[in-house]
Formats: structure tokens, sequence, C-alpha cells
């Protein structure tokens, strides 16, 4: 369990976190989702004690995190697998976690094999790819055999097979009943693992229910058609008060509007369709929708553009 | 949460780090570099010293000349390896995981100092034994090896490489860069007490005596003007404490590395 309470954080004029309240539970993968410079990571180092809230709590099991004795027993966390000392190899980076927290060494073994390290481990770390650096540091979060698990984006720079062993690995954490707390910014990855989702923008918090909730509660559907008379097409819709707008030299479409709509009218134009669908709503426009308004480093593209 | 359902006592945490700190000073190669340097200083320049020793003056000098003598200059590689314990974890962005295993970090803090400091203080000791025997050895008859001297000897090269190691870890706290605290380090214990009394002013001799790398010199060396064993043990331990207190100050109140 861990309890965020009016979390905040302030970097001279920037407020990294902004009166961030929310809960999360054991038994359930919880996502937090933001744009980047949202506050996930600042929020995450809060959690762990690493920064120092401006004003707010966050405990952990009812607990700060800095008042833990053998915090690798009960909270196992992924921040930036780049922060470990390159001279040493995997191995002794772990061995050192378990000296400090009591934890017998052959638990160290155990956790190298589990995160597939294998021989690596006894390398140094100088020559890990990132993706190694993340196995190792999702290891050294599982060593204490914790009831709460922090990632700050674990799938960064995995090759498709980790992407999926993360998935599989955060599933079966959380059945375990577990508390499970993993930031990302890839959404369709989130869409896929997580049961709830913790949105927030600009360090404040715009959402904060079950990943469906969140899908189903946003707008209409679009639907997208292609034919050869696009332009004619394109004038009529927008006669008829649909947002219709063009994505390729064939292909239009339409904001909040249904397949039906679009059928009527190119029929009462007689304008042959060769394709018409709805395009189904996925977390990337749900999350779009939520956050357009506090991405802050927004490209020059059009919102609508970047979604696809 | 078989683990909160019993207390862990702050001596078992504090011992448990201790163990944990050692492993990693030793398992980087900086550590070893530094100690091999520190060996090679000391018990090189205490062969060269012994055998060039009057063969002539029988048994008048004691070998215990060499672990002090050679202590100045090796004391600089010690309190390197004791500063690099606390700024490496700063540069490579390692405290972020030791504080996300030790979160408590006062505790941590004594920990990583006690560990620094006694394996500075330990081979200082062990060396400047070793570079006492290998003069005696190499003067032959030349050089005398008296018990009771040498008990002295290795206590002041205990007391000076403990103070400078402290000054260092608490600087290496303070700054939280190599770069930055080396600087300071060999500014306050080096540079700056031998180049200020060059100048003649006489305040600047003043600041000059106060400076710890001044108290380092007179324990080690002698023949520092102005100096008494008391204001070097005065100016060398009230720097450390200082150094220490400010870098525990930062290290329990700042983020831990932005
Ligand atoms: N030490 C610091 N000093 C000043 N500003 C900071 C500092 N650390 C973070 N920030 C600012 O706080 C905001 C939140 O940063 P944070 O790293 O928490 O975002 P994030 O959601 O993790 O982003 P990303 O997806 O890019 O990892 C950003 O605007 C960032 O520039
Ligand atoms: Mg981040």
């Amino acid at each position: 369990m861990i309890e965020v309470r009016g979390l905040t954080k302030r970097y001279g004029d920037v407020l990294a976190v902004d009166d961030l309240s929310f809960d999360v539970a054991p038994g359930t993968v919880t996502g937090f989702l933001g744009p980047n410079g949202a506050g996930k990571s600042t929020t995450m180092r809060m959690v762990l004690g690493l920064d120092r809230p401006t004003s707010g709590t966050a405990l952990v099991n009812g607990r700060p995190f800095a008042s833990l004795a053998e915090p690798l027993r009960e909270v196992g966390a992924l921040l930036d697998p780049g922060s470990v000392h390159p001279g040493r190899t995997g191995r002794s980076h772990l061995r050192i976690a378990a000296r400090s927290n009591g934890i017998p060494q052959r638990r160290v073994d155990e956790v190298i094999d589990q995160v597939g390290l294998g021989r690596a481990a006894r390398r140094r770390i100088r020559g890990y790819s990132l993706g190694m650096r993340q196995r190792l540091g999702i290891a050294a979060a599982l060593l204490g055999n914790p009831r709460v698990l922090l990632f700050d984006e674990p799938v960064n720079g995995l090759d498709l097979d980790g992407v999926r062993w993360i998935r599989g690995l955060l599933r079966r954490l959380a059945d375990e009943g577990r508390t499970v707390l993993v930031s990302s910014h890839l959404l369709s990855e989130m869409q896929q693992t997580a049961d709830r989702l913790v949105v927030i923008g600009r360090g404040r918090l715009i959402a904060d229910a079950t990943t469906e909730e969140i899908l189903r509660g946003l707008g209409n559907g679009r639907v997208r058609v292609r034919s050869s008379r696009s332009e004619e097409l394109l004038a009529g819709l927008r006669d008829r008060g649909l947002a219709a707008t063009r994505t390729d030299v064939d292909e239009l479409e339409i904001e909040d509007g249904t397949a039906h709509d679009v059928g009527e009218v190119a029929n009462a134009l007689r304008i042959p369709l060769h394709h018409l669908s709805d395009v189904a709503q996925s977390l990337e426009d749900a999350y779009l929708a939520l956050t357009g308004s506090s991405v802050q480093f927004a490209g020059s593209e059009p919102v609508a553009e970047v979604a696809r | 949460m078989t683990a909160t359902a019993h207390d862990i006592s702050a001596g078992r945490v504090f011992a448990r780090t201790c163990a944990a700190e050692w492993t990693r000073l030793w398992s980087v190669r900086a550590g070893r570099w530094f100690a091999a340097a520190a060996a090679v200083v000391m018990v090189g320049i205490g062969t060269i010293a012994g055998s060039e020793a009057d063969p002539t003056a029988v048994r008048s000098e004691p070998a215990w000349m060499a672990s002090t003598v050679t202590a100045m200059p090796a004391q600089f590689a010690l309190l390197a390896l004791a500063l690099t314990v606390v700024t490496s974890d700063y540069a490579t962005g390692g405290i972020v995981p030791t504080l996300q295993w030790t979160p408590r970090r006062t505790l941590l803090g004594l920990a990583r100092t006690a560990v620094a400091m006694t394996a500075a203080t330990g081979l200082a000791v062990l060396l400047a034994l070793a570079s006492a025997l290998a003069a005696y050895l190499a003067a032959g008859q030349a050089l005398d090896l008296p018990w009771n001297a040498g008990l002295d000897a290795l206590g002041t090269v205990a007391l000076v490489v403990a103070g400078g190691s402290a000054l260092a870890v608490g600087l290496g706290f303070l700054l939280r860069s190599t770069a930055g605290a080396l600087v300071a380090v060999f500014l306050l214990m080096l540079v700056l007490p031998f180049l200020l009394p060059v100048f003649g002013y006489s305040w600047m001799s003043a600041v000059a005596a106060v400076l710890p790398g001044s108290g380092a010199a007179f324990l080690l060396i002698g023949e520092v003007p102005g100096m008494t064993t008391a204001s070097s043990v005065t100016a060398l331990l009230g720097w450390a404490g200082g150094a220490l207190l400010l870098g525990w100050l930062r290290l329990a109140r700042d983020d831990a590395n932005r």
C-alpha cells in the first residue's frame, strides 16, 4: 500500500509536483502516466525518501520509507538504471544490497537467475547494455521479496522479449497480492498491463481510475473513411456539421461521428466508399484528451497527428 | 511482512551497513589503487632511507623515523581513498541505490565515515610499521628499532591520518564532487600551510598555523615554526570535526543527489 497525500515539490520556479494525492492498492498493477516532465520520477523519488517534499507526505505500508530498517524487504524500486557504479560487477552490486539489509547471499544468485542476467553478473557493469542495467535494477528490487514495488519506466531499453517478460512479471507480482506502481509513457503498454491508472500532467493529478473507466469515459468514437472522391465527401460532411479532417490523399477522419452518419452522407451524395470503419479508442487518444492541455514539451505537429 | 514483525535494533542496522560499506570500498579498483600507491611510497622510501643510513653511526637513530616521514606524502593517497568512498557514489549516481538500501541518512553517514576512516587509518598504521621494518632491514646495523618509540610513531601516524581522513570524508559529503573535494583537501592539507608563510606577512603565517596541514606536518616531521603539539592536534581535529558536521548537515537535509 502506498499513500500519497498533498505531495508537492518545488525546484525554484518549477513546480515539479503539485499537491498530488493518490493511493496504490495491493493486488493491482497501477500505471503512473504522464507526459515528459510531468513529475513521475520526482514523485517516486519522494516516496522513496530520496528527495524532500516541499510539503505533503508519502507513506509505504503506513510508514515513511526513510524510517525503515530493512527497506529492501518491504519496498523494491527501480529508478534510473544508470545510477550504479560502473566499476563493480553486477553480482557485487547485489551482494552489497543483500548485506545492507541482512538478506542471505544465496538470494543474490536466485534473483540473477530470475531476471536472466546469467553469466553477465560476473562482469563489470561498465560493459552492460541498457537492457542489462534494467534487469540488474529489477534484480535489486526483487532481492528482498518485498510487498511493494515501484518501477520507473521499466521497459525502457528492453527488446521485445524483455518487454513481454516485464509484462508477465508485473502481472505475476500483482497477482501475488503485491502493490505495484509502474510509470511509463508507452501508453499502449499500460493499456495491456495496468489495472488502474494514475494520470498526471504538470505535476497535477488528472485522472485516477481503472484503465477501463478511463477508456470508456472518453467522448465518442472516431470514424475513418476512404474514397477516391474525398474532396467532395469532405465538403458534404462539413456541410452537415461533422468535424471531418483529411488524414491522407483519399482518407478522412471524422471526430464525434458514427459510421452510420458517414454512410448516409455518402449515399445521399452518391459517392462510392472504399473503406468505412470505427477507429478504436486507444489509450493514446484518451491520454491525449486528458493531458492535452498539460503537455509541456509538445512538438509542433497538431495533436491529431501525434496521436497516430 | 515477516520483516516488520520483529524490530531490528539500530546497532544491528549499523553493523550491516558497515559490512556493506566495507564490501563497497574494496569491490572497485580505486580503493585498491590508492592503497597500493600508499604502500609503494611508504615501503619504497623507507627502504631507500634505510639503505642510505650512515653505517658508521652505529645504531644511533631509530628506524621509526621512516614511519612518520614517509607518511607525510603517503597520507594523500589514503585521504584520496577515504574521500572517494564518499564522492564516487555521487559521481556515478550510486547514491540512489545506496539510499534505497539504507535510507536512514545519519546512520549511513556514520557507517560510511567509520569505514573510510578505519580503512585509511588501519592501512596507515600497517604501512608505517612496514616502512620502519623496511628501513631497519635495509640499514643493516645502522638503525635501531626501539619498541617504545615505535608506539609513539605509529600513534602519531594514526592520529594524523584519522584526522585527515575525517576531514576528507566531511568535505566529500559537503561538496559531493571528487574534483572539488580533492582540491579542497590539497589546499587545506598541503598548499596553503606551506605557501602562506612564504609571503612573510605575520597574519598569513597566523592563518597557516590554524590550518590542518600545518598540524599534520608538525606532528609527522616537526620543524614547523610556531606550532606545538597541542595547537597541531587542535587544528587537525577542529577542521575534521567541522567538516564532518557540515557534511552531515548536507547529507541529512538535502535531496539525495540533485
Ligand atoms: N533537480 C531539479 N532541479 C530543477 N528542476 C527539476 C529537477 N528535477 C526535476 N525537475 C523538473 O521537475 C519536473 C518533473 O520532472 P520528472 O523527472 O519528475 O518528470 P517525469 O514525469 O519523470 O518525466 P520523464 O517522463 O521525462 O521521465 C520537470 O519539469 C523537471 O525539469
Ligand atoms: Mg522520469
